[in-house]
Order: C-alpha cells, then sequence, then structure tokens
C-alpha cells in the first residue's frame, strides 16, 4: 500500500476523475505528434496548414476533459465510484477517442472532417460524429445536475449553483449552436470570404462565424464558475445566488447575440 | 521542414543514444533513460509526424515486395523507414545492456553485440542472444533469471 503510494505522483487538483484526468493529459501529449506533423507538413486546407484543425480539436479537449477532472470533486459523494458513472465516463472518454481519430484521419487523407458530403462513407462519419459529440458533451448536463442538486456540497450555495449552471449550460447551449452549425454547408455565413480573420481563433471578421457561438457556448462551464467564485468572494451572501442567475441570464444572451449575429451573415468584431 | 533536414537531426540523435550505451557501466541509469527512452520517444515523434503527413499520399504498400520497394521509392517514407530502424534498434541495445547488467553478461562480450546492433539490427540482437545461450549452457551453477 505504501510502496503504492509512493510511487503515485504528488496529489493533483484533478484526482477526483481519473479517466478524465488522464483523457486531458493524453490529449496533451498527442500535440507532441500532430505539432511536429504541422511543421513538416506542406499541405494547407482552406488557407492553413492541414494540422491547424486537429491541433485546435486536442486542445479543446485538453481543457475539456481537465476542467470535468476539477469539478468531479464536487460530485456527490460516491458517485464517482458507481459503477454506471464509470461505464459512461469511460464511454465519453472513447468518443472523444473516436472523434479525434476522425479528424486527425481527415486531416491525414487531406479532406474534410466536418461537412464533408463527398462520398456515402464520408457524410456517414460526420453524422455519426454528431451523435458522438452530443453524446460526451452530455458529461457536462450529468455533471452539471449532480452538483447543482447536491444539497451536502461543501461549496457555498452561490458556486455550487454557478457550477452546476454553467456545466448544464455548456450543454444547453453547444446543442443548438454546434447542431446549427453542423447543419449549414460550412462554417461561414454569407460572402465574400477573401481570409481576414482573427488571430488565433481563425474566426471571420468579413461574414459570419457560427465558430464564435459554439465557443463561447461550450466555455460556459468556465465563465460562470468564475463569475460565481467573484460572487461569492465579492458580493454579501444573500446577493450572490442572483448574480450567478444575473451573470447566467447575460450569457445566455452573449450566445444569442453572437449566434443570430452570425445567422445573418454579420462579423461579430469586424 | 525538409525530409533531408530532419535526416539530417536524426543520426547524430541516434549516435548519442548508442554512445550513452557504450558508457553504460560509468552511469547506468542515464543510459537507461537515454538510449531506452528519450532518444527512441523522439524518434518515434518524428516517425509518427511523417506517416501522418505523408503516409496518405505515398505509393505502394505491404502486400507484395514490389509494393514495399515502391513504398520506400518516397523519399519521406524512406525516411520513415530509416527513423523506425534507428528508434527499434536502439530500444533493442538498450534491453541488451539492461538484460546484460541483469545477468552479469561481461561487458567485453556486450560490446560486440552492441557495434553489430548498431549496424545490422537483427544480426547483433541475433548474436546477444546466442552469446547469452552459450554462456548459460557452459554455466549451470550461476543462478540464472
Amino acid at each position: 500500500m505504501t510502496a503504492a503510494l509512493a510511487i503515485r505522483p504528488a496529489a493533483t487538483p484533478f484526482d477526483a476523475e481519473p479517466r478524465f484526468a488522464a483523457a486531458g493529459l493524453g490529449f496533451a501529449l498527442s500535440l507532441a505528434v500532430t505539432l511536429a506533423a504541422a511543421a513538416i507538413d506542406p499541405r494547407l486546407f482552406q488557407g492553413d496548414n492541414i494540422w491547424l484543425k486537429p491541433i485546435k480539436f486536442q486542445i479543446a479537449l485538453t481543457i475539456f476533459f481537465l476542467t470535468l477532472a476539477f469539478f468531479a470533486r464536487w460530485l456527490p459523494a460516491g458517485m464517482t465510484e458507481r459503477r454506471a458513472w464509470r461505464v459512461f465516463a469511460s464511454l465519453v472518454v472513447a468518443a472523444t477517442v473516436a472523434e479525434m481519430t476522425w479528424i486527425a484521419g481527415a486531416a491525414m487523407a487531406g479532406t474534410a472532417s466536418h461537412f464533408n458530403q463527398e462520398t456515402p462513407l464520408a457524410a456517414n462519419l460526420y453524422r455519426l460524429m454528431g451523435g458522438l459529440a452530443v453524446f460526451f458533451t452530455s458529461a457536462t448536463l450529468v455533471m452539471g445536475v449532480a452538483i447543482w442538486r447536491d444539497r451536502a456540497s461543501p461549496l457555498p450555495p452561490a458556486l455550487r449553483l454557478a457550477v452546476g449552471l454553467g456545466l448544464v449550460l455548456t450543454f444547453a447551449l453547444t446543442l443548438p449552436t454546434a447542431g446549427t452549425l453542423s447543419q449549414m454547408p460550412g462554417h461561414f455565413v454569407g460572402t465574400p470570404v477573401t481570409g481576414a480573420a482573427l488571430p488565433v481563433f481563425g474566426w471571420s471578421r468579413e461574414v459570419g462565424d457560427l465558430r464564435t457561438a459554439h465557443f463561447l457556448a461550450t466555455h460556459a462551464m468556465h465563465f460562470l464558475p468564475l463569475a460565481g467564485l467573484a460572487a461569492v468572494l465579492a458580493l454579501p451572501g444573500r446577493l450572490a445566488k442572483p448574480a450567478v442567475w444575473l451573470a447566467a441570464t447575460g450569457y445566455v444572451a452573449l450566445v444569442a447575440w453572437a449566434f443570430t449575429t452570425a445567422l445573418a451573415g454579420l462579423p461579430l468584431i469586424a | 521542414m525538409s525530409p533531408d533536414i530532419l535526416f539530417q537531426f536524426s543520426s547524430p540523435l541516434a549516435l548519442f543514444g548508442w554512445a550513452a550505451l557504450l558508457a553504460a557501466p560509468l552511469a547506468p541509469a542515464l543510459a537507461d533513460r537515454v538510449a531506452g527512452l528519450v532518444v527512441p520517444a523522439l524518434l518515434s515523434v518524428a516517425y509518427a509526424a511523417l506517416i501522418l503527413a505523408f503516409w496518405w499520399d505515398a505509393p505502394g504498400g505491404f502486400d507484395s515486395l514490389a509494393a514495399v520497394q515502391a513504398l520506400f521509392t518516397d523519399p519521406r517514407i524512406a525516411l520513415a523507414g530509416w527513423l523506425h530502424y534507428l528508434a527499434f534498434d536502439l530500444l533493442v541495445g538498450a534491453w541488451e545492456v539492461r538484460t546484460a547488467r541483469r545477468e552479469g553478461f561481461p561487458y567485453l562480450l556486450l560490446v560486440p553485440c552492441l557495434v553489430l546492433t548498431f549496424l545490422f539490427g537483427p544480426a547483433g540482437f541475433l548474436a546477444f542472444l546466442g552469446l547469452r545461450l552459450a554462456r548459460r549452457a557452459t554455466r549451470p551453477m550461476e543462478a540464472t533469471r
């Protein structure tokens, strides 16, 4: 026992759900290979290095899993030991691995992953991966509801609300934004696309870009807990919860604005 | 980065690993880590990147000798194949060093096996297995693990 403990690394903030922590670390480590591939592969896809998209998804999945592993400590006591949870968590990780394999495989083949309708196989894979994406994002819903409803939680009520609500909103807002995005022919709405884009994110500065709404929607699980933390630290107790609700309402409005602006074919930041 | 530049980096890297193995009696733990882990891992990253980037458009395949030859007419795939040799030969060398240390196999017998493994991979592996077997068979009283 002591020997087993001795070879373990020091406790980390991600220990409460080791599957998610390992998945996050694994996606981060896998960047070594795709970054090296980006350095040697001259191929471009829609004007960018063909490995840019897999790299973005690896970074996103790293953040996704480390966030879930971090919040997992506030799941109701005993929940992560339950068999149903362990199966669910493993399937979530498996779904993201399938998703990443598909995206990297498409880059390898020099073709599109998302929006690819060129062959029946590509179109069916795209549909399947959409389903898997909804499934693995549901981890935020499951965790959010569980944390929200846990009356025995050690968190201050307003912070518990913020964490739970943030996770639930990630699912509830990502579903319509990413779902609509997936039904379009591509992530741009409008013409002409000459290539003017924001640095790092790559969002269009000349036409509507639905990826912004997807990004904001999915980051509800970061924004709201931080807003909740600020509210708990800065406001008197009875105001903290209303402040969280206000922040949530404002964030939903922000996502809705980004979404409708993109659908109208307009850039958020010109 | 072009395949030629990658090639120029890979050979000194592998040589560094082999040098560590030759110096293993002086710094066993360091040699294990360098030749059995770090250098093969770096070569493997480069290999995997080459496969991700260039495999799809490569000619040939695995199903016939002619197909394998065609595969290696692509310089980028030939480089990947070369890195594969470098990485795995070094891993075999590192295994020989660890096994020799554990079993008390003499360093002076190990060195020719390492040289042969470095130059002609499987031949060196075979030499090590042969010498190890011969030594074991002729020294029955020694504890073998």
